[in-house]
């Protein structure tokens, strides 16, 4: 396998209560960098999630872990085997659904599920429990004996997280799971990918924030093929808001640029957008740290420049904001 | 290899539930018939024609070799029609399908899935054949002299071209992302390779001998002559595992295109 000498990655495996450990990944296309060293690991149990804007590198990376194609440079460690080494025996631990859910049309439900137990090497005395169980589980067991491509796209959903489950892999990869299902259908598959994680790993991936904070233990946010933050939502949350804002409203649209200096000249101020202006009334937004509570000062400021002053609040950014905020920063 | 296996099963299962398949079973086994029935025909016409003294005196004249031979030798043709419509699925399909991207990350290897598909391939081809042992018995039933080794020779020489260009076309299938465009491709190579052929009678010297040795046709004559000469059969095996070869490294090209 391709593994660049010159990347730092570890000869012996993860501690054993680590089920991924992937070090210093990189993945080119050409001259297309479509992953730059990434490292990260997931806990034994965990659900993780991948979350960032298209382009960002989460299928990609989901193809590594899934030994669809090895990484340009960098090592991936699954259940304490090197990936790239042991391909084959690896490949048992992990059941993967593609984004588009990819599945042989005219084949019956059964007969797919079937085909990927004899490739799984389920024993052949299992096969028809293990069948049986998953079709269970999934919810499958009515369209049992249906053409896959006359299914509907929740239906296929299912038969796709059916497929990943087949041998019971510890690992599944699920690349966004929830994409092009109606709401009712999304929130029965989150609810079922909850289920399976009881005693799985799971990574998901997902541009949707709210699907993470519901269903994951931990994220990490990718962009431009880099991690541009992980942690679990609260972490990130609490990390995040060290970015805080402040709204002000002047009554007198005549002050308004006096008003923007004035504010933009505080310290602690990271920046100041200028809003809305109605009815003479000036709308502004600061972005502040969040240590220093600058509202006292703001009003008094103003007091003494003889700005009217109409509202004054602070907000905290929402988990929503700071991911756009995140992922609309040029990645460096 | 297990896998590989479970993997040709699935495939030459999907043939015999495609439409495709149904219709190139039933073509196949009408035109093999005609094919066969022509050399038949004139045989017995031959037969009655002439008393048995006449051409016992002909030597080296073997009812087996002229019917068997003809019906060989003619139907190979045929498997240049038949192949593009095989092997256009195999993989091609299953990139369109995005299937492929599912098949590589299952417990298989490279090898296990080139190896598996030119298996289901072949499982389908030889189902094809299959209506064709039914010759043997009308042919041991007009009471002609049956003359195995030819007939196993026309048999071996028949699985070989059929496996040559199955390889071909399952190069080809690897490399599209359309079923249409992988069946045309497939089938202007074949035309080529018979092209060699015509090419090499109307040259003389050593182009002549250098397009003859090139083309597929001119070795299998050989087979439907009753003739095993070891170049011959060197000349398919290399033929099967080049493409075979060739097949696999356009797999790996997704490690590094993606
Ligand atoms: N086969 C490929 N060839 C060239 N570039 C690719 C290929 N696959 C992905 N990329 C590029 O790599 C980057 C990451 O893509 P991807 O992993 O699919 O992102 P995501 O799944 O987060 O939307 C993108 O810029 C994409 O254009
Ligand atoms: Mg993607």
């Amino acid at each position: 396998m391709p593994v660049n000498e010159a990347v730092n990655v570890s000869v012996t495996p993860p501690a054993s209560d680590v089920m991924i450990q992937v070090e210093n990944l990189s993945k080119n296309f050409g001259r297309v960098q479509a992953l730059k060293n990434i490292s990260f690991e997931v806990l034994r149990g965990e659900i993780l999630g991948f979350l960032g804007p298209n382009g960002a590198g989460k299928t990609t990376t989901m193809r590594i872990l899934t030994g669809y194609f090895p990484p340009t440079t960098g090592k991936v460690w699954i259940d304490e085997g090197d990936f790239h080494r042991d391909a084959k025996r690896i490949k048992h631990k992990i059941g993967y659904l593609p984004e588009h859910v990819p599945l042989y049309r005219d084949m019956q439900v059964e007969e797919l599920l079937r085909f990927v137990a004899d490739l799984r090497s389920v024993p052949r005395k299992n096969i028809k429990a293990e069948i049986e169980e998953k079709l269970k589980i999934c919810g499958l067991t009515e369209v049992r004996s249906r053409i896959i491509g006359n299914l509907s796209k929740g239906f296929r959903q299912r038969v796709g997280l059916a497929q990943a489950l087949i041998g019971d892999p510890k690992v599944l990869v699920l690349d966004e799971p929830t994409s092009g299902l109606d709401p009712r259908q999304i929130i029965e598959i989150r609810k079922l990918i909850r289920e399976l994680a009881r005693n799985r790993t799971v990574i998901l991936s997902t541009h949707i924030l709210s699907e993470v904070s519901m269903i994951c233990d931990r994220v990490i946010i990718l962009n431009g093929g880099k991690v541009v933050a992980s942690g679990t939502t609260q972490e990130l949350e609490d990390e995040l808001s060290r970015h805080h804002e402040i709204f002000v409203s002047i009554g007198d649209h005549h002050r308004k640029m006096e008003a923007f200096e004035l504010l933009k000249a505080l310290p602690g101020v990271e920046y100041v957008k200028e809003g809305s202006e109605h009815e003479g009334q000036v709308d502004f937004t600061l972005s502040t740290f969040k240590d220093a509570d600058l509202r006292p000062i703001i009003s008094r400021l103003f007091v003494e420049h003889d700005i009217p002053l109409l509202e004054i609040r602070s907000g905290r950014l929402s988990l929503e904001e700071i991911y756009i905020k995140i992922v609309s920063q040029e990645p460096t | 290899m297990k896998n590989a296996w479970v993997l040709a099963r699935k495939d030459s299962a999907a043939y015999f539930n495609s439409w495709t398949g149904i219709v190139m079973l039933t073509l196949f086994a009408l035109v093999a018939g005609i094919f066969f029935l022509f050399p038949l025909v004139t045989y017995t016409k031959m037969s009655l024609q002439a008393s048995p003294e006449a051409y016992a005196g002909l030597k080296g004249f073997s009812p087996s070799r002229f019917v068997f031979g003809s019906f060989f030798l003619n139907f190979g043709n045929v498997m240049i029609c038949v192949v593009p419509f095989l092997s256009m699925r195999a993989l091609a399909e299953e990139r369109s399908l995005q299937t492929l991207e599912l098949l590589f990350t299952y417990p298989l290897s490279d090898f296990d899935i080139v190896w598996g598909k030119f298996l289901g391939m072949i499982r389908f081809f030889f189902f094809l054949t299959l209506p064709t042992l039914s010759y043997l018995f009308l042919f041991h039933w007009i009471g002609a002299e049956m003359d195995w080794g030819v007939i196993a020779a026309g048999y071996l020489g028949f699985f070989l071209l059929g496996t040559s260009y199955l390889a071909l076309g399952l190069f080809i299938s690897s490399i599209s992302a359309n079923q249409m465009i992988s069946a045309m491709i497939t089938f202007t190579l074949l035309l080529g390779f018979w092209v060699l052929e015509w090419v090499s009678s109307v040259t003389d010297g050593a182009w002549a001998h250098f397009f003859s040795a090139l083309s597929p046709f001119g070795h299998y004559r050989d087979f439907t002559l009753g003739i095993l000469d070891r170049s011959d059969i060197s000349y398919f095996v290399f033929f099967n595992l080049y493409f075979l070869f060739l097949t696999l490294r356009s797999i790996e090209v997704r490690n590094w295109k993606g």
